[in-house]
């Protein structure tokens, strides 16, 4: 409801006006000065009427008298201000009662009738403020439905001062029902006393003593109409008695019900206090198991709250090995308990069978010696397992020296403990997992920048050839390789191999058949002519066996090609040990051909009878020819609805390139395969040399 | 990929359905170093139905090889579709395994 803010500020005048105005009209009937004269019975009632109607009003657009859960605060404020008043009111009537023997007093009306005006006021501030006090502790937390009844009390409570201004006296057979009905109305209302459950233990006697004072105060006035409102020298009017009997009931009748709810919430006021203090624990678990960085702090604050939350005199957490992520040395937590008396009560607990799950035993006997003490016996055992979505990560022990201590209460609010330590505990392994995985991620980088510099860079040149290469892995590494060296007396020798496999260990195999190509392509100092220096293809491939025999595993192959070019005769020598086929630009026949040769993979037969399965293929070449070599990865590159590249194709492509540069007709049969390949992952890694023959000119002197 | 057994008196053939890559090889190691394999004179390897064959799924076949000469146990192929002869050929495998065109000549190896 909206009240403009001049009009609230006019009701503190407008009730001292009135007061005044109520103080003259009670005056001019006690006939003390004549110069009054004698008022009529309305200036009175309107006068009362006003005062009470502009001190309510003031303390009902005054801001809430209850600040958060500030109760006990409200109700000593209430003490302070209205309590005050009553003893003063007290103080005033006994003054009154002591003046009235002097002579200069007795029979005065005009003294009389002032107190009696004065009190009067100081009543009705202290039942506004009561009143409006009781409103805030009614509609603390109150539903809309709660709101709009007390407003009805409201209006219902102003009606009746109404009565009185207007002048109507309802008879007796219907102002008391009126009257009884609004009581109970007010009785209704003192019902709701949900502040009381907010209040600690401690407040909780404040506050039943602060409403015991309040209730007295209420007394104290009501005694004192009573006693006056007959006394034959008040020529007062009358009070606007239904209002103010109303009101004064309530709010004794409030203070009442509050102190006996007050009173009958002690002994549960433990539990629910109790209950309250497990939400908090849980809250604080909650933020401090975020906070833990390791998962033995996780389990440590798991421990300790459950302790404190069931009050337990000793407790133990045994973790599983395998599966609690304990980054601590220790697998057990303990409390108020020795490893060694840890040890003790599992022993006895399984001369006890219990079953395996989350239970709760009330009537144990199990005994505890302490070193020079009396042993502590335990009768009660919660057990309860941390369970995850996948792993029972351990099982909590707490153990009460009374029996029957223990309630499935105590059981669920546990379980939401150990539920919340082992998300967290699984929250922590997703981190970890995620933070090896990023690691992993990083080696792997490593790896193929190690393995890159595996590759050659810088392709040998010479007047004589030509050379490009390509590779591609499939993975981060891969297990492709090829390799230039030069060899004395103008030979270059070239090899291509492939790993079976991919990934990490077809990269270690590619990186020990890189060692075994260079310790093998030593020279011999012991060979008798310069050609024998250096082993040919088939014996490289034979002695390249009988290395990987020691480091290739069982399942795992190697396929090579190597060739040896010597350009001063103008041939070459190679071997194919299960590689792919060379494909060979035959320039004066002009011809594209596979090398048809026989020839084992590395690593198959690992015995001396390999040398059997390999042979040498000599072969001139002319200025033009064109030698392609590649693995497997490139003639077996997918594409639409599963085709393969194939041998055939990559012949194709090069009847049609020959005549160009190598660099070019390795893009020109790069961009093919692109094409083919196209959208399709590659699944295997790719490697391509091409190798052009030039026509054989003189070296350049130096 | 699929790995049927058909045990027989004294010939244990295997008939292999789909692609034999690096995850279905497992399969067939499986099956290949099962103990009791070795008591059989001959293990017949079907590949009709055998459409691709990876360096992971040869590397099956090539870790078991000395392990079935050792024991006398004859490891025959047949029926092999020519994609998958020409892999084996590649490698050279052609000359080390027996890889016959039909079942009626693999039985009579």
């Amino acid at each position: 409801m909206f009240v403009p803010q001049r009009f609230l500020s006019l009701l503190l005048p407008l009730s001292l006006l009135s007061w005044v105005a109520l103080l003259l009209s009670a005056l001019s009937h006690s006939g003390a000065d004549p110069w009054l004269g004698r008022w009529p019975e309305w200036a009175t009632q309107l006068t009362q009427g006003i005062f009470v109607l502009s001190i309510f009003l003031h303390y009902r657009y005054q801001p809430s008298p209850l600040q958060g859960q500030a109760f006990v605060r409200l109700l000593r404020r209430l003490v302070v201000g209205p309590g005050l008043l009553a003893l003063g009111c007290v103080g005033l009537h006994l003054f009154e009662r002591l003046a009235k023997d002097q002579p200069i007093f007795s029979g005065n009306g005009l003294f009389f009738t002032s107190i009696y005006t004065l009190n009067l006021g100081l009543f009705v501030i202290f039942l506004a403020r009561t009143n409006y006090a009781w409103r805030a502790l009614v509609l603390f937390r109150s539903s809309t439905r709660l709101q709009r009844e007390w407003t009805l009390f409201e209006i219902l409570l102003g009606a009746t001062l109404l009565f009185r201004l207007v002048g109507v006296n309802p008879p007796n057979y219907l102002g008391i029902p009126i009257v009884v009905t609004l009581g109970l109305y007010g009785v209704y209302l003192s019902g709701h006393q949900k502040w009381v459950a907010y209040l600690s233990q401690r407040d909780k006697w404040r506050a039943a003593l602060l409403q015991a004072v309040l209730l007295f105060g209420v007394l104290v006035f009501v005694q004192y109409f009573r006693l006056t409102q007959y006394d034959p020298q008040l020529i007062a009017p009358e009070a606007q008695y239904a209002f103010l009997l109303l009101t004064a009931f309530f709010s004794a009748f409030y203070a009442l019900m509050g102190l006996l709810v007050t009173f009958f919430n002690m002994p549960i006021a433990d539990i629910i206090e109790q209950r309250r203090n497990e939400i908090l624990r849980l809250q604080r678990l909650t933020q401090i198991i975020q906070r833990g960085q390791t998962s033995a702090e996780v389990y440590h604050i798991l421990l300790e709250s459950a302790v404190q939350t069931v009050q337990a005199e000793a407790a133990w957490l045994d973790l599983e090995p395998g599966q609690a992520r304990l980054d601590a040395a220790a697998s057990t937590f303990y409390h108020n308990l020795l490893p060694t008396q840890a040890d003790a009560l599992r022993e006895q607990l399984k001369g006890h069978e219990l079953p395996a799950g989350k239970f709760i035993t009330n009537g144990l006997n199990i005994r505890l010696g302490v070193e020079g003490g009396t042993p502590r016996v335990f009768r009660s055992l919660l057990q309860l397992p941390l369970r995850g979505l996948h792993y029972t990560y351990g099982m909590l022990h707490l153990l009460k020296v009374d029996p029957h201590t223990f309630d499935r209460e105590d059981l669920n609010i546990l379980q939401t403990f150990t539920s919340q330590a082992v998300l967290s505990i699984e929250n922590l392994e997703l981190v970890r997992t995620s933070l090896e995985n990023q690691r992993t991620q990083e080696e792997l980088k490593i790896a193929s920048q190690v393995q890159n510099s595996l590759i050659p860079k810088n392709l040998p040149t010479d007047n004589w050839f030509d050379i490009s290469s390509h590779s591609l892995a499939a993975k981060e590494v891969g297990g492709d390789f090829y390799d230039f060296l030069h060899l004395p007396g103008r030979r270059l020798a070239v090899i291509i191999g492939d790993v079976s496999g991919k990934g990490v260990t077809a990269a270690f195999h590619m990186a020990q058949m890189k060692g075994i190509f260079h310790s093998l392509m030593q020279e011999n100092p012991l060979a008798k002519t310069e050609r024998d220096k250096f082993p040919v293809p088939s014996r490289f491939m034979a002695q390249a066996n009988a290395a990987l025999v020691h480091c290739l595993e069982k399942s795992s192959f190697i396929t090579s090609s190597l060739y040896i070019i010597d350009y001063e005769q103008g041939g070459f020598v190679f071997a194919r040990a299960g590689h792919c086929h060379t494909l060979y630009y035959h320039a004066m026949r002009e011809e594209v051909f596979y090398f048809e040769s026989t020839g084992l993979g590395l690593g198959i037969i690992r015995n001396e009878t390999y040398e059997k399965h390999i042979k040498n293929q000599f072969y001139d070449y002319s200025p033009g020819d064109v030698m392609v070599i590649y693995t497997d990865g490139i003639v077996e590159a997918r594409g639409d609805g599963g085709a393969e590249y194939g041998e055939d194709r990559l012949k194709q492509r090069l009847e049609e390139c020959y005549y160009l540069a190598a660099d070019e007709i390795k893009s020109f049969i790069l961009n093919d395969l692109n094409a083919f390949t196209k959208g399709y992952p590659i699944h295997d890694d790719q490697t391509l040399l091409v190798i052009k023959f030039k026509s054989a000119q003189p070296p350049p002197l130096a | 990929m699929k790995v049927t057994a058909q045990p027989s008196a004294d010939i244990l053939t295997l008939l292999l359905d789909g692609e034999l890559d690096a995850s279905s090889a497992i399969v067939l190691d499986t099956e290949l170093a099962k103990p009791d394999i070795l008591n059989y004179r001959k293990v017949l390897v079907d590949c009709a139905k055998l459409s691709y064959i990876s360096s992971a799924g040869l590397g099956v076949f090539i870790s078991h090889l000395q392990r079935f000469q050792d024991a006398h146990v004859k490891l025959v192929f047949f029926n092999m579709q020519e994609k998958v002869f020409n892999v084996f050929e590649i490698l050279g495998l052609d000359a080390l395994m027996t890889i016959v065109p039909s079942a009626t000549e693999a039985e009579a190896v």
